[in-house]
């Protein structure tokens, strides 16, 4: 054997301790962890070689990954010292006022990162309560609208150039403005403070006036009452005591006066509940279809200019007189209106839409002798929405003309479009020193000499007094974006405001006093000068007493009284009912007859650029981005000489293609617009109706798109110029009309008005749920035992060949109830989900095409006699199906179930073969048919389309500043995947981990998706099904099972949002199926007879 | 008794006189092979390149048509929410339809020992390649995010791993026309070897003999390789022929399997494959006409092919037709309120918006077929291939009522579209596919044996028009022979 010695190290051959020691060791050596190399080096540690391999794979693929992949730049810029109150990624919500001209609701708005990007009803205010609106859903994106004015600006030429400063402005106007007689134009205002400092205003100009001017206006209303009851106010309406409400036309569901408010009321009235539901009776007279008359438990139709023949034939009914109107069904409701109003015992209440004092008076009157006053009348509180009165405005404009009033400042309102006699307006403006407060560049502000934008009411302090007593904050959830200032910190500025504000300072201070902490924070705002923030915060200390009560108002946003206040009358006046009678009664009618009015959408025209409001469908005509000649079957029989009622071709021919024929309208003034013809049934024979709001043009056309905005440009056209003014604006009158060769392609999003007898919607009448609660679902669940299997009541387990696998789930599986009883269709949850959801705007061309991307809308059908026929609306989402019949089809398996009972969509996933859009029966899945959120693989792939695929609202939509409005939570999806509602998932997570954290789970009620939190008439229910306490679980299964019912059930897809059958309060027929089927039946047998 | 045994082997030799001969004139082999491989080996003609550029042109339109619609989306199409599918997946369903008389040709009357086949087969097999290639277009380029494709394709991931949905009928139309493809090619080339080596031999260029040299794979004609081959044609066979029935079978559940009224159908399978049958001959009809003419054809492909593919036809037809009336029936019977709506008032009501391309179909595809009851029409070419567009345009809106008359106007009332016509882009992409599958055709038609040589030149000797007349002439002396041995001397 060979001494020869192999060693590996020294210490191996010398065999040292350490060697020794390590070599025994050798394979049980504990591998560290990373935390204890920190303070010895990574080579000098015990374990270097074992992790070598370890730190070698990681820095090489770090390396790799750093070095090939090629990330964009994404700029985030953090907080250098983060505020209190923001963690990103958390929302915070400040409760605020949603204002607009008169309009006002409280509200919660929702702020992401410093962004307000989600409006909310404020469930605290007493008139909303919660309730919100489509336009002040969408108001959140007027905040970002890309023509907001950015800085001051002066005309220079033609054009106008920027102000360098603020200061440099106010010596400017305040030089223009000197000893001349200013007006102050203005849209309503029911801000207490703004008032005051208006009055502090005038009092320093001499001869100076403050004029009221609202686009729509009530002034015939405000006049009559002062006629009639001595007060030049509009009284509190309370729809909600009412058991019978009748209104001649007024829309107050849509856009009549506060239709939020009214709409909540209302809502109460018509819930069913009990054993024996009441519910209030609706009679509507109205000469076009409005979303009031289609809600209406019956509607009567009469030419516009009978309105006020109508309000005195029902006065007179109520002590037994009967009409003699030549239509014998008028004569009918006039006498069922009158005798259900009689009957009520002062339980009911008259209104109506109209703008004529004397049809306003008989009104009056004949609430007085209903008993309405006092009891659904209130005059204990007054409404604030609307105060302008026209003859204030004719007035004003012969003034400007006749260089009687030197400086007119204009403030939210836009006469150069919306006043019917723009020109004269025009003219008399650029005879005046003209300067506008107005946000955003519009006709009037193109006009002005001088223009400070005023705020977005985000960006602003303020209040509201929508009704006496009844006062709603407005606190600011961002800082002023651009370089604007509050319109009343100009007028404190210019009315030399120093005194005014010392003296409120003054005041400020003893509340300083008593509470250092917060008043400190305000007093060092108050001492940065006359600015309308510190005005308002002193006058609300003031008011308030102390700076806790201040906060605790900001944080409710409202400063109600304790305990509501009894309704009161007023004093009523007979004396000028005959004179109105007598002036009724010498109104003569044309053949050809118009209405104007509001779409719930786009009401006055101030929200014209708004993408998301334009392309919200008129719940009625379910057309977006135009108005057109709303016009019954009548008189498109009479035109066209093409029955759409009897002959089949002729009504699938109109609804099949989007080119409507074009009509010339020309109004009794001797202006005209051309517009297509939209068919209604429901609208009187010799009428037509015409959306104002629409038409917005600059002074220059061209300039259209850039001033006035890109969405507002080419949207229909302006009927305010058609609009009769004789010192009243009357919203009716005579027109002709007539035929052209041109035709319009219409954006209609649902072109089929029948439910063609399927079953999607049930209705019956009160009386006939109150004899029998199941025959209003009789056929169905008739239907479900004959399908399922040995007559088992368990039709969702045992209607099919499938085993187990559509068993309950336990844990949470969410569901949705929604009551189409009190639907109005008002809309404002399309909105919210638009908002919430981040959902495209597509523009006109493409809705046009039937690529609108609304995950909810509302479907609307005519049912019933089809000259003036019921209207169903059923808000229609994804059904989330157990069943989903888009889920198996996916070939990648982009779309699946959630085990709480989702249908997700994972657009990631998707590669768009719109396989599971063609097999939803429901039709409730969008495409993203061109890249319309420029999220898309290809840059730059919008650009070439506008115009030809796209409107440039697109462009609008994605430009940087409007994209601040999008919901961080929820995905912008990409060209060429499907979406579809996901009931508000992000909603959903939110929630439960708000629930795990608490560790309650019975939190998880709290839950709220976005079209049940906006809706003002609480139709939607939404919660987990599985837990026995909840909303839905109580609607579906104890207190409404009666009513309860799945669309189109029998195709077993086993959707998780259920309706609820409509009631209506009515002893005609309404059976919505049943009539149709019984139709079709009597049809068959005359066949089989002849 | 021994003498007619004797006489029937003999018969067993040659098809009876009532069959015509399946090659007509007077060719011996070589003359065969002249026939076929001079239009390879001459300059192409004039016409062919007219008709060569008219097809490139197409081509490069329908490249264009997609690439808008890949580049902007699927928008450049007139589809719509209510109408997610129109001219894309009709197309679709149309190319595949087309394919399908290729491979039953080739398999199906293979395996049925039908003599006639050899005239058109190879021909037929390349339609079916060419047609299946221009249908995979439509299921690709329609995806809204086609560059994410190969999601459809079940291969291993990091993703979970995340699989395809193997639920799902588009899924399985995957599978099917790949599969369908692959087979189809194989075929196709392996019965072009012999063909190829034949042009190889007798190339003169240089290039000539490396290109057909190597396409040909070393074909040496040896009885080993023909040996081969033949198994391998069998086999081939054997596999595409439940491919005939399950490809069309498959893509019919793509609708069948569907909720939609229309589409949800049992019926579907056997009917889609019958027209699919039926379409694909009357393809084969119009491009073998041409053909025939423009490469002097006409004594391969015989009026005898016409008229046998013609039988096919009027049968498939009038499968069709009953499959139509059956579904309209069941409709009814069934008492599904949607279902009858779809059929009665989408279709069937004439003066619906879409009535008039249900009466178009019908008048197409189950009338104008009688027509080849008779035989004189049968034997017409002018009538034929008139007849062979008709019925194309037939099919083709068969699978347009089928795809838009139902989803148009299905469950819910509040989504019935507007009316559907197609974009420029979804015309161009339709033209595009013309010009995809003529190009490929001319292409074809000029660098490969039309007609299957080696294939054609087996049945010469049974059924070769010169041969018929031989035996015929054999067979009198015969029985001349046998009259003067047997009856004469027994007198």
């Amino acid at each position: 054997m060979s001494n020869k010695k192999y060693w590996q190290s020294f210490g191996e051959l010398n065999q040292t301790e350490n060697f020794q020691q390590s070599a025994e060791k050798e394979f049980k050596e504990e591998l560290l962890p990373l935390a204890d190399l920190d303070d010895k080096g990574i080579l000098d540690a015990k374990t270097p070689r074992r992790d070598f391999l370890k730190y070698l794979g990681f820095s090489t693929a770090a390396a790799t990954l750093a070095a090939s992949c090629e990330m964009p730049v994404r700029k985030a810029i953090p907080y250098l010292q983060r505020q209190d109150d923001i963690i990103p990624g958390v929302a915070n919500y400040y409760a605020s006022t949603y204002v607009n001209g008169g309009d006002a609701i409280s509200v919660v708005v929702k702020q992401r990162d410093g962004r307000p990007i989600k409006i909310e009803g404020n469930e605290l205010s007493g008139i909303t309560k919660g309730g919100t609106s489509a336009q002040s859903q969408a108001s959140v994106l007027d905040l970002y609208d890309t023509t907001r004015l950015r800085y001051p600006m002066q005309k220079d030429g033609k054009d106008f150039k920027e102000s360098p400063t603020f200061e440099a402005f106010d010596k400017l106007v305040g030089a223009a403005i000197a000893g001349k007689t200013v007006v102050l134009l203005t849209g309503t205002v029911n801000s207490p403070s703004t008032l005051q400092i208006i009055s502090e205003f005038l009092a320093k100009y001499p001869g100076s006036r403050h004029v009221q001017y609202d686009a729509v206006s009530y002034s015939g209303m405000l006049l009559a009452n002062e006629a009639t009851y001595g007060k030049r106010e509009i009284p509190s309406y309370h729809f909600d005591n009412a058991k019978v409400i009748v209104s001649l036309g007024a829309d107050f569901l849509g856009t009549w006066l506060s239709p939020t408010e009214f709409n909540k009321q209302y809502s109460a009235t018509r819930k069913i509940s009990g054993e024996k539901p009441e519910i209030s009776r609706h009679i509507q007279f109205e000469s076009m279809m409005s979303l009031t008359g289609s809600n209406a438990d019956d509607r009567f139709m009469h030419k516009p200019s009978e309105t006020g023949a109508v309000a005195v034939a029902i006065l007179n009914a109520l002590n037994g007189t009967a009409a003699s109107f030549a239509d014998k069904k008028l004569n009918d409701g006039i006498k069922l209106a009158a005798d259900k109003l009689k009957a009520a015992g002062g339980n009911a209440l008259v209104v109506s839409g109209s703008n004529d004092v004397n049809v306003q008076i008989i009104v009056n009157a004949i609430n007085e002798a209903i008993g309405a006053n006092g009891k659904t009348i209130n005059w204990a509180i007054t409404s604030n929405y609307r105060k302008g009165i026209d003859a204030d405005m004719t007035k004003l404009v012969d003034d400007m003309n006749s260089g009687a009033v030197g400086a007119v400042l204009i403030q939210g309102v836009n006469p150069a479009y919306s006043y019917s006699d723009s020109k004269k307006f025009i003219d008399g403006l650029n005879k005046v020193i003209g300067v506008s407060f107005n946000a955003t560049m519009d006709e009037t502000t193109e006009q002005c000499k001088y223009v400070i934008p005023g705020h977005h009411w985000l960006e602003s302090w303020g209040d509201a007094e929508p009704k006496t007593g009844y006062i709603s904050i407005i606190q600011p959830t961002i800082n002023p974006l651009f370089k604007t200032r509050a319109f009343q910190t100009s007028l404190l500025k210019w009315s030399g405001g120093s005194t005014a504000v010392a003296a409120q300072t003054a005041k400020g201070d003893s509340a300083v006093v008593t509470h250092p902490a917060p008043v400190s924070a305000i007093a060092a705002v108050i001492s940065k000068g006359a600015d309308y923030e510190s005005y308002f915060k002193n006058y609300w200390l003031n008011k308030l007493g102390s700076a806790d009560n201040f906060d605790k108002v900001l944080q409710d946003g409202v400063f109600e009284p304790a305990t509501p206040l009894t309704a009161a009358g007023a004093t009523f006046s007979g004396a000028k009912v005959e004179e109105a009678k007598a002036k009724i009664a010498a109104v003569k009618g044309g053949d050809t007859e118009v209405v104007f009015y509001q779409k719930i959408s786009i009401g006055n025209g101030s929200q014209a650029n708004n993408p998301w409001l334009q392309e919200l469908p008129d719940p009625v005509t379910k057309v977006t981005w135009d108005n057109y000649v709303m016009m019954g079957t009548d008189m498109y029989k009479v035109m066209y000489n093409k029955d759409v009622l009897t002959d089949k071709g002729a009504s699938d021919a109109y609804e099949v293609h989007p080119e409507k024929p074009v009509v010339k309208v020309t109004a009794a003034n001797g202006k005209s617009i051309e517009l297509p013809v939209l068919l209604i049934p429901g609208v009187q024979k010799n009428t037509i109706a015409i959306a104002v709001g629409y038409g917005r043009q600059s002074a220059d056309k061209d300039k259209t798109s850039d001033n006035i905005g890109k969405s507002a440009a080419g949207a229909g056209q302006n009927a305010y110029a058609l609009v009769g003014f004789d010192g009243t604006n009357q919203y009716t009158g005579t027109v002709k009309i007539e035929k052209t060769d041109k035709t319009y392609p219409l954006a209609q999003t649902q072109v089929h008005g029948s439910n063609e007898n399927r079953p999607v919607l049930y209705e019956t009448s009160l009386e006939a749920f109150i004899k029998n609660p199941e025959a209003v679902l009789e056929e169905v669940n008739k239907e479900r035992l004959e399908i399922t299997a040995n007559e088992s009541k368990d039709f969702r387990n045992d209607a099919t060949l499938y085993p187990d696998n559509m068993k309950e789930k336990p844990g949470i599986k969410w569901g949705m109830s929604i009551d189409l009883s009190t639907c109005t269709g008002c809309s404002a949850c399309v909105v919210a989900c638009t908002a919430e959801n981040n959902v495209s705007v597509v523009g006109k061309i493409q809705v046009q095409r039937a690529h609108e991307m609304h995950w909810l809308r509302i479907d609307r059908y005519f049912t019933g006699d089809m000259e003036n026929p019921d209207v169903i609306f059923q808000p229609m989402l994804c059904q989330h199906c157990d069943n989903a019949p888009c889920e198996n089809v996916c070939p990648v398996a982009a779309t699946n179930h959630s085990s709480e009972g989702l249908n997700q969509m994972t657009y990631n996933r998707c590669i768009g073969t719109r396989y599971c859009a063609n097999n939803c029966p429901y039709k409730v899945r969008r495409f993203n048919w061109l890249d319309y959120t420029g999220a898309d693989s290809f840059p730059d792939n919008q650009n070439p389309l506008i115009g030809v695929d796209m409107n440039t609202t697109i462009l609008q939509m994605n430009d940087e500043l409007t994209r601040m409005v999008l919901n961080p939570d929820v995905t912008v999806r990409s060209r060429g995947v499907i979406e579809k509602c996901s009931f508000c998932v992000q909603r959903l997570q939110e929630n439960k981990l708000n629930a795990k954290k608490a560790g309650d789970p019975t939190l998880i009620r709290n839950v709220k998706v976005a079209c049940m939190q906006a809706c003002p008439t609480n139709a939607i229910s939404f919660s987990n099904v599985n837990d026995k306490e909840s909303d839905v679980y109580k609607i579906r299964n104890i207190e409404h099972k009666h009513r309860n019912f799945y669309v189109m059930e029998q195709l077993h897809v086993l959707p998780n949002v259920s309706y609820l059958a409509k009631i209506k309060n009515t002893e005609r027929e309404v059976a919505a199926v049943k009539e149709a089927e019984e139709k079709g039946e009597e049809k068959k047998a005359e066949k089989a007879h002849a | 008794m021994e003498r007619g045994k004797k006489k029937d082997m003999s018969l067993l030799k040659y098809e009876s006189q009532l069959r015509e001969p399946l090659v007509d004139g007077d060719k011996d082999y070589h003359q065969i092979t002249e026939d076929i491989v001079r239009p390879i080996e001459m300059k192409p003609s004039r016409l062919w390149y007219i008709g060569f550029y008219i097809s490139v042109a197409l081509l490069l339109f329908g490249v264009y048509s997609v690439y808008r619609e890949v580049t902007y989306g699927i928008g450049q199409w007139n589809l719509n929410k209510t109408i997610g599918w129109g001219w894309d997946i009709t197309n679709f369903v149309w190319w595949v339809g087309i394919g399908h008389a290729g491979t039953l040709i080739s398999a199906i009357l293979l395996l049925f020992r039908q003599g006639w086949r050899t005239g058109v087969n190879r021909a037929a097999e390349a339609m079916t390649i060419f047609a299946v290639m221009c249908a995979g277009q439509f299921p690709i380029w329609h995806m809204g995010r086609v560059w994410m494709a190969f999601f459809v394709m079940p291969y291993p991931n990091s993703r979970g791993p995340l699989w395809v949905n193997f639920n799902s009928p588009l899924l399985w139309d995957v599978f099917a026309i790949s599969t369908y493809f692959t087979v189809s090619l194989l075929f196709w080339y392996s019965g072009l070897l012999p063909d190829l080596a034949t042009v190889r031999d007798r190339a003169k260029t240089k290039f000539r003999k490396m290109f057909y040299g190597v396409a040909s794979f070393g074909w040496s004609g040896s009885t080993k390789h023909w040996q081969r081959h033949e198994s391998l044609s069998l086999v081939l066979a054997g596999l595409s022929t439940p491919l005939v029935l399950s490809v069309h079978t498959i893509v019919s559940f793509d609708f069948a399997t569907s909720i939609v009224p229309g589409w949800h159908t049992t019926i579907f399978p056997p009917y889609f494959v019958a027209g699919a049958v039926f379409s694909g001959f009357a393809m084969v009809q119009s491009l073998m006409i041409v053909v025939r003419k423009v490469l002097n054809l006409q004594d391969y492909i015989t009026l005898g092919h016409i008229e046998a593919m013609n039988k096919v036809i009027v049968l498939t037809g009038s499968i069709v037709g009953c499959a139509y009336l059956t579904e309209l029936f069941i409709a009814w019977y069934g008492q599904n309120p949607y279902e009858w709506y779809a059929f009665s008032q989408n279709r069937a009501n004439l003066f619906s918006p879409y009535g008039w391309s249900y009466w178009l179909m019908m008048f197409c595809n189950v009338v104008s077929p009688q027509l080849f009851w008779s035989r004189k029409l049968r034997r017409n070419i002018t009538v034929t291939f008139f007849m062979s567009v008709i019925v194309n345009i037939g099919m083709w809106f068969e699978r347009f009522v089928i795809i838009v008359t139902s989803v148009y106007r299905d469950y819910l009332p509040s989504s019935w579209s507007t009316y559907y016509s197609p974009s420029i882009y979804e015309i161009g992409f339709y033209l595009g596919t013309f010009g995809l599958f003529f190009t490929c055709f001319f292409l074809f038609a000029k660098y490969f044996p039309v007609i299957a040589i080696a294939e054609i030149k087996s049945v010469l000797k049974t059924s070769g028009e010169n041969y018929k007349v031989k035996m015929t002439d054999i067979e009198k002396q015969d029985a001349e022979k046998f009259y003067i041995d047997e009856v004469a001397h027994a007198h």
